[in-house]
């Protein structure tokens, strides 16, 4: 059974004051005219009422991440002789995400697939995933370009998330959906929160009415993108007007691809992992100077097609896209990615796969 | 080449080949005694100088940057310094909207001949770095 | 109406042409978005008014080599297409110019932030004003409230160059001489203080290089520095230094060829003022060699030539 807490308004600060003393406390803070997961301290403004610019991925997924560190030492008497020193960098703390939304929550599910659910798990992943909570807020309101009810979420939706907030008109309602959430309920400024239930549920269901629905996901639509997948001037009219920047990617809760590169200085140096972005040409492209997907079309054809047809193949029907649509919102020419989704339905409607 | 803690600041100067270069090497041919904070990186000409060159060696250890060349109308190519003036000039003004002082780069010129010139711009140069101190960066952005 | 007489060129142009890039609307009401129209019957979609704040010239340096391209642009725009005439990046022959006098449009951002991000339903205007409708209601704001910055000090509100003009020509009725009263502004902070400003300010940066891509005059574009590991400028890291570095790259790459479109800014995500950077190299440009990119088509741009004496530059002393 559920462990339900009430938390007055006015208790919030102390709340995260709390929670910050045991581990290592994100929150969405209002950075300059952005609102981005700042590690939580009295100097910081928590900024609740909007969704973050960029989503929480970079607290279990850096965005730059040193793996190890390495140093050449060379043999006094041989000089011929060279060792190198190994230093693996895989120290964390436990972590609270506060505040997330249940979008951001569902990202990790999606990058859970290919980091941990397989033979051979991303340590560095696994770690930081297993010692972070999430704390979601379910949204208050929709935002300009979300549409999660397309993909099977929901603006209140528990999955992926440790502990479910609701705002209510004078405080929060935190609901345990997990056993870490249930410890973190435990805390003594929670009231009894199980009357609060009834009005929680009646505002999950009006925020979702308000969302927009631009397609609906059907067993076919990954079968429908595939077979698009020769179909350059379908993928050229999509992508005529993109720039090919990394904006969408880089706020993608589920975007998960990398790179990874040695920077050295003389004898020593690190192997770093970076955020990749599949939109840039740089992405594709191979020692011989060749590049498979030169042009910007293709470099979006693969985004959409990894999203909707690619990924879900793999992974037993399973869209890797949880509708927060930041990649709409935030690009500099707005290309929908809704909208190309329900065009290549559309198209393959019209002229048969 | 490490530098002598508590003496030394680093100062990279980008030196043209044709002039600065040789100045520089007449100054210590005539054995003029100089600071020995600068690290020189020959380049053919100032108009190789790219203003990034400079940029790049701010953000990541240098304390000055110092840029010659031959003088104007005495180019090698005719015409790579007065494209450097403009490029640099354009850099020196720019610095310091970004917050890095405009003392720590100067560009000037020198003759192959004008080893006492050179003497003079290295002395003075260094002086002038060395009452900026070394120049505050901090390396890694908080999140 | 300016929108008729707008559709009627493009009417009049589509046939002898691959494509006419012009601006239709986004995903919500308050977004416009580019649109490339090649059929008549798409023509009826097409918009004008304060929402279309893309800089579309910046899509003609890919397109003008094989095809033949009509754009719309606004004043400002029309800067970036002269630029590209200056530094032969287009070919004039294959692109046709559809002007549109402007009197100036909105900042998305600004709009977005005096209503707390809601989705917005709608969005009419009127004048000076724009009343944008959300789930909350109605909510009135003046237009100089959410201009852009570059609208603020509009020079240019009519275009510079075109074959076609929609409207009757605007003149500036801002003081030429406040252009960069922002940057006089900033410069008079300490250099500690405009050091920490901007170390603040770029913490943000997330190189997702929409600032890069979205700029008509970043033509490397897939060769940028910023990325290549040969030659090998700047690591991946994520540090200060190397987002410091990427936007020196940036600014000093376009030293006396910014266009001051803005579009830099208006794409960032993480809201960082990426223009006001650039805007500091364009005052020194007007005040050294009394240039303003773009704005005729002979000029040459300062970094491309030099005089055996200038004027303007003095030796400098230690």
């Amino acid at each position: 059974m559920a462990k339900l807490g009430y938390l007055p308004k006015e208790k919030l600060t102390a709340l995260l004051e709390a929670l910050s003393k045991e581990q290592r406390l994100f929150v969405p803070c209002q950075a300059g005219d952005a609102v981005l997961f700042q590690q939580y301290d009295a100097t910081k403004t928590p900024c609740l009422d909007r969704p973050a610019t960029t989503p929480p991925k970079g607290i279990i997924f850096p965005q730059d991440d040193t793996l190890f560190t390495f140093t050449y030492h060379k043999d006094a008497e041989d000089l011929k002789k060279v060792s190198v020193e190994l230093k693996e960098n895989l120290d964390v703390a436990p972590t609270i995400i506060f505040g997330a939304r249940p979008c951001d929550a569902k990202g990790f599910l999606i990058y859970d697939r290919p980091y941990t659910e397989t033979d051979t798990p991303d340590p560095y992943y696994k770690k930081r995933r297993d010692m972070t909570a999430i704390m979601t807020l379910a949204c208050p309101a929709p935002s300009p370009g979300c549409f999660c009810t397309s993909v099977g979420g929901d603006p209140a939706d528990k999955d992926g998330s440790d502990v479910l907030i609701t705002q209510l008109e004078s405080g929060y309602l935190f609901e345990s959906i997990t056993e870490k959430g249930e410890t973190i309920l435990q805390n003594s400024l929670f009231e009894e929160g199980s009357s609060y239930q009834e009005q929680a549920q009646r505002t999950h269901e009006a925020v979702a009415e308000l969302v927009r629905k631009p397609f609906q996901v059907t067993e076919e639509l990954t079968q429908k993108v595939l077979s698009l997948f020769e179909n350059d001037s379908f993928w050229e009219e999509e992508a005529n007007k993109c720039i090919s920047c990394g904006a969408c990617t880089y706020l993608c809760p589920t975007c998960y691809c990398f790179n990874i590169t040695d920077e050295q200085a003389g004898s020593s140096g690190e192997r770093i992992r970076t955020w990749d972005a599949c939109m840039f040409y740089h992405f594709t492209l191979e020692a011989s100077g060749h590049n498979p997907r030169a042009l910007k079309h293709q470099r979006l054809k693969n985004r959409v097609g990894h999203k909707f047809s690619y990924y879900p193949q793999k992974y037993d029907g399973a869209i890797a896209c949880c509708g927060c649509g930041r990649c709409v919102r935030y690009c500099p020419v707005s290309v929908d990615i809704s909208e190309i989704v329900a065009h290549a339905q559309e198209y393959t409607n019209d002229h048969g796969e | 080449m490490p530098v002598v803690a508590g003496k030394e600041l680093r100062i990279v100067g980008f030196l043209c080949n044709w002039c600065s270069y040789g100045g520089a090497d007449t100054a210590g041919v005539s054995r003029f005694k100089q600071p020995t904070d600068l690290r020189i990186i020959r380049v053919p000409c100032s108009g190789r100088v790219d203003p990034l060159f400079v940029v790049k060696s701010l953000l990541n250890g240098a304390d000055g940057v110092l840029v010659a060349g031959c003088h104007p109308n005495d180019c090698h190519y005719s015409e790579g310094n007065f494209y450097a003036r403009r490029r640099l000039e354009m850099l020196k003004q720019f610095l310091p909207y970004m917050g890095i002082d405009a003392k720590r780069f100067h560009y000037t010129w020198v003759s192959a001949s004008e080893g006492a010139r050179w003497q003079q711009v290295v002395s003075d140069f260094t002086k002038q770095v060395h009452g900026l101190g070394p120049l505050h960066r901090k390396e890694e952005a908080s999140d | 109406m300016t929108i008729e007489r707008l559709k009627e060129i493009v009417h009049k142009v589509l046939p002898d042409v691959d494509v006419v890039i012009g601006y239709r609307q986004g995903f919500d009401a308050l977004h416009a978005t580019p649109f490339f129209i090649t059929k008549p019957e798409e023509v009826d979609e097409l918009i004008w008014g304060p929402l279309c704040v893309h800089n579309l010239a910046a899509y003609l340096p890919s397109l003008t080599k094989n095809k033949k391209i009509a754009v719309i642009v606004k004043g400002c725009d029309s800067r970036t297409v002269n630029q590209y005439l200056q530094e032969n990046l287009i070919n004039r022959e294959n692109t046709v110019i559809i002007g549109i006098p402007c009197s100036g449009v909105i900042s998305v951002k600004k709009v977005l932030k005096g209503l707390g991000d809601q989705p917005i339903e709608a969005v009419s205007g009127d004048g000076d004003k724009i009343t944008v409708t959300t789930s909350q209601g109605d909510k009135a704001l003046s237009l100089s409230e959410v201009s852009p910055d570059k609208c603020r000090t509009c020079q240019y509100p009519t275009p510079l160059i075109y074959d076609h003009l929609a409207g009757d020509p605007i003149s500036p009725d801002k003081p030429a001489e406040s252009v960069y009263d922002d940057v006089r502004e900033f410069e008079k902070l300490s250099l500690g203080e405009r050091w920490h400003y901007w170390e603040t300010e770029l913490s943000r940066c997330i190189r997702c290089y929409a600032c890069r891509n979205a700029c008509p005059m970043c033509i490397c574009q897939d060769k940028c520095i910023a990325e290549s590991r040969d030659p090998h400028w700047m690591t991946q890291r994520l540090n200060g230094t190397e987002k410091l570095m990427y936007h020196m790259i940036h600014a000093l790459h376009l030293a006396g060829r910014c266009v001051e479109c803005e579009e830099c800014t208006r794409v960032c995500p993480v809201e960082i003022p990426v223009a006001k950077i650039k805007k500091k190299i364009n005052m020194e440009m007007a005040e050294l060699f009394g240039y303003k990119a773009g704005v005729g088509v002979e000029d040459t741009p300062p970094m491309f030539t030099f005089k055996v004496d200038e004027e303007k530059i003095e030796e400098h002393e230690l």
